[in-house]
């Protein structure tokens, strides 16, 4: 993926373009706002990383505004060391597509910037979902895999739906948390955890191939890949 | 002197003084005019008609008739009750209580006020009426003026007496009321002072005596109570943040020294890299936590309440830690009356019950029972209860419970930050509620009960 990351401060700005480019992407960097607006509108990206707080007391979310009203639709991730609802509501409202609050893991950084990727590229309403010989039927809501029928709860099939719509890429316990129980604050406990140890416990038989895999210091991946 | 103008009470006193002079003016000035007018003029009247008269007594019984007529008047009258001169056309008097005719008459017919000798020697302000009577004889009939003098000196003296008086009682009045005023503002005064020296203890002094000043006295001492218990909330923070942050980062920090210092082989550096990550781990975790406090605290997630149903708010709360607590073998229940709606914010609830049962779940032992309650009560206010039969809290402990960084010496062992307990009770709080901290014989009740929901709140 192409990513442009518009970010002031030079040593977050250095460690996440290393960490994107070990990661396979091409990654443009814009030290302000005024580089990076012209930047994110003279060539296409698949992702933009937007820093709030700009030289110039320039805010992020202006240069956003600024894109959307062009009629920009690259998916915008928000960097931001405010971590207030109401902050980030604001960010989402301006137009960004998703919100990071500073100090992130980098693998909570890639892990998003993966989602608001693939979601440029398919947006369309499947009618099913595969991973391997997993299936899953968005409308009969029937989970199977290969000829056995799995019985899921509501929620684990929320979960597991989350999981395999973001196939093959890191989803973090933040993200499962945000998108499958609507919670943004954190569980002291490992809460997330048990629920994908349950749900695996539903999923991988004794002889089956393992689908979800623990991601060290990240999260999960689904993939029928080994 | 300036500071006596801009006393506040004293300008007023004096304003209220000069409006009272202004009165007694506005008083005093038609009455003077109303009586120079009506009564000057109505004399003059009354005198043309007694010269009209003595002229039609010489018109019938001639010169020697009026002699004689002015003659008995002048002998009947009690003195200056009327002054009459009878002369000849040489102004030589004839009859009458004048020594001689007025040299400063004018010399025509009509009325004039001038000062005149009498018969006594006495020097008068008289009004004097001429007329001049067929061959050549002049008539004087006149009054002395002089005589409403006593009466007119009498209004000035009462009306001087009565400036005077408003003016001593408006001047002293005005002293007493600003040095009153004063006595009181600077109590007032000295307190704010010894206030902003730092000593919020101070308060206003009141009288009881219920007026303006004591009640906005009562309501400054109310708003002191408030800022006063806001201070210590906020340096009993500082110094928890100073020492629960310390901690860890000094964790961190030798960490990174002795490394610096040992270097030891990669392995056992990435290991305590990645320690010394967890460290800052934690430090966010605690900002987050303590940011997330201050958020509710300041109450401005208020605006957002919205009916919420708390018994499916905790029931999805429970259904989350459900696999959780299955996992430890924790006997698990969840029990409600139905329905049980407040006005409130959805998240903030749902991470106060995941705080109740993330205690409970660390401090019971395997195979131990949580219990989570929810019911409206009689009065309307619902109440959410998470018990568990694990070690509770002594009692000497429960009242600081909920105080920030407070960690009971049951808990010293276990993950968390001391701040779970503090949140709960920030959102109970929020949302107009309370928390108590009960013993279940054995183990911890907690138990939130939040107001009555105004039903007005959109759904």
């Amino acid at each position: 993926m192409k990513i442009l990351i518009v970010e002031d401060n030079e040593r977050v700005a250095r460690f996440v373009m290393r960490g994107l480019r070990e990661s396979g992407h091409t990654v443009q960097h814009a030290g302000d706002g005024r580089d990076g607006l012209f930047l994110a509108s003279s060539e296409p990206h698949d992702v933009i990383i937007m820093d709030r707080m700009l030289p110039g007391n320039v805010d992020g979310l202006a240069i956003i505004e600024a894109l959307r009203k062009s009629g920009n639709r690259t998916p915008i991730l928000i960097l931001s060391a405010l971590n207030d609802v109401d902050e980030r509501i604001r960010g989402l409202r301006s137009g960004g597509d998703d919100y990071l609050t500073k100090p992130f893991a980098f693998g909570e950084l890639l892990a998003r910037v993966d989602a608001l990727g693939r979601r440029s590229v398919e947006q369309g309403a499947e009618r099913t979902l595969q991973v391997g010989d997993l299936r899953m039927d968005l409308l009969s809501r029937r989970v199977t895999r290969g000829a056995r029928a799995i019985t899921l709860q509501p929620r684990e099939f929320k979960l597991l739906e989350y999981l395999m719509r973001h196939a093959d890429q890191v989803v973090t316990r933040t993200m499962l948390l945000e998108a499958v129980w609507d919670y943004n604050f954190d569980p002291q406990t490992n809460v997330v955890d048990v629920h994908i140890s349950k749900l695996r416990a539903k999923l991988e038989h004794d002889s089956e191939q393992p689908l979800v895999r623990t991601v060290r210091n990240a999260g999960y991946m689904m993939s029928a890949h080994e | 002197m300036n500071r006596l103008i801009r006393s506040s009470a004293l300008t007023w006193a004096l304003g209220y003084l000069l409006l009272g002079l202004a009165a007694l003016v506005a008083f005093a000035v038609p009455l003077w005019y109303a009586w120079n007018v009506s009564i000057f003029s109505g004399r003059e009247e009354i005198l043309r008609d007694d010269a009209q008269r003595l002229t039609e007594v010489f018109a019938h019984d001639g010169v020697a008739g009026l002699t004689a007529h002015i003659k008995a008047r002048v002998a009947m009258q009690i003195a200056a009750e009327r002054t009459l001169l009878l002369t000849d056309s040489a102004y030589r008097p004839l009859a009458g209580n004048l020594a001689a005719w007025p040299r400063q008459l004018p010399d025509t017919a009509g009325v004039h006020a001038v000062m005149v000798d009498d018969l006594a020697g006495q020097h008068t302000h008289t009004l004097l009426v001429r007329s001049t009577l067929p061959g050549g004889y002049h008539l004087l009939v006149g009054r002395d003026l002089s005589l409403f003098l006593p009466l007119e000196r009498r209004f000035a003296w009462g009306l001087t007496a009565a400036v005077t008086f408003l003016f001593v009682v408006g001047v002293v009045g005005a002293i007493l009321m600003r040095r009153e005023l004063l006595v009181q503002v600077e109590g007032i005064r000295q307190t704010v002072a010894a206030i902003m020296q730092g000593d919020l203890r101070h308060r206003l002094p009141t009288r009881g005596s219920g007026d303006e000043l004591d009640t906005l006295s009562r309501t400054l001492n109310g708003m002191l109570d408030h800022i006063e218990h806001l201070i210590a909330g906020i340096s009993n923070v500082s110094n928890s943040i100073a020492h629960d942050l310390r901690t860890p980062l000094a964790e961190l920090r030798s960490r990174l020294e002795e490394l610096t210092l040992t270097r030891p082989s990669p392995a056992e550096t990435f290991a305590e890299i990645e320690a010394a990550v967890a460290d800052v781990d934690r430090v966010m975790r605690i900002f987050t936590a303590l940011l997330r406090l201050a958020e509710i605290d300041s109450g401005a997630r208020r605006s957002g309440f919205v009916r919420v149903d708390a018994a499916a708010v905790a029931a999805e709360v429970v259904e989350f830690y459900e696999p959780a607590a299955e996992q430890k073998g924790v006997v698990f229940s969840f029990q409600t009356s139905g329905e049980a709606a407040v006005a409130g914010d959805p998240v903030l609830l749902a991470q106060a019950v995941s705080n109740l049962i993330d205690n409970s779940l660390k401090s019971v032992s395997e195979r131990g029972a949580i219990s989570v309650r929810v019911g409206a009560r009689a009065d309307g206010s619902v109440e959410i209860a998470v018990s568990d039969d694990g070690p509770g809290i002594p009692d000497a402990d429960k009242p600081k419970a909920a105080e920030r960084f407070f960690r009971g010496d049951a808990s010293r062992g276990t993950p968390g930050v001391g701040l779970g307990l503090s949140i709960v009770d920030a959102v109970a709080k929020l949302h107009g509620g309370v928390l108590h901290l009960l013993d279940n014989h054995p183990g911890l009740i907690a138990r939130m009960v939040l107001p009555a929901g105004p039903l007005r709140v959109p759904a």
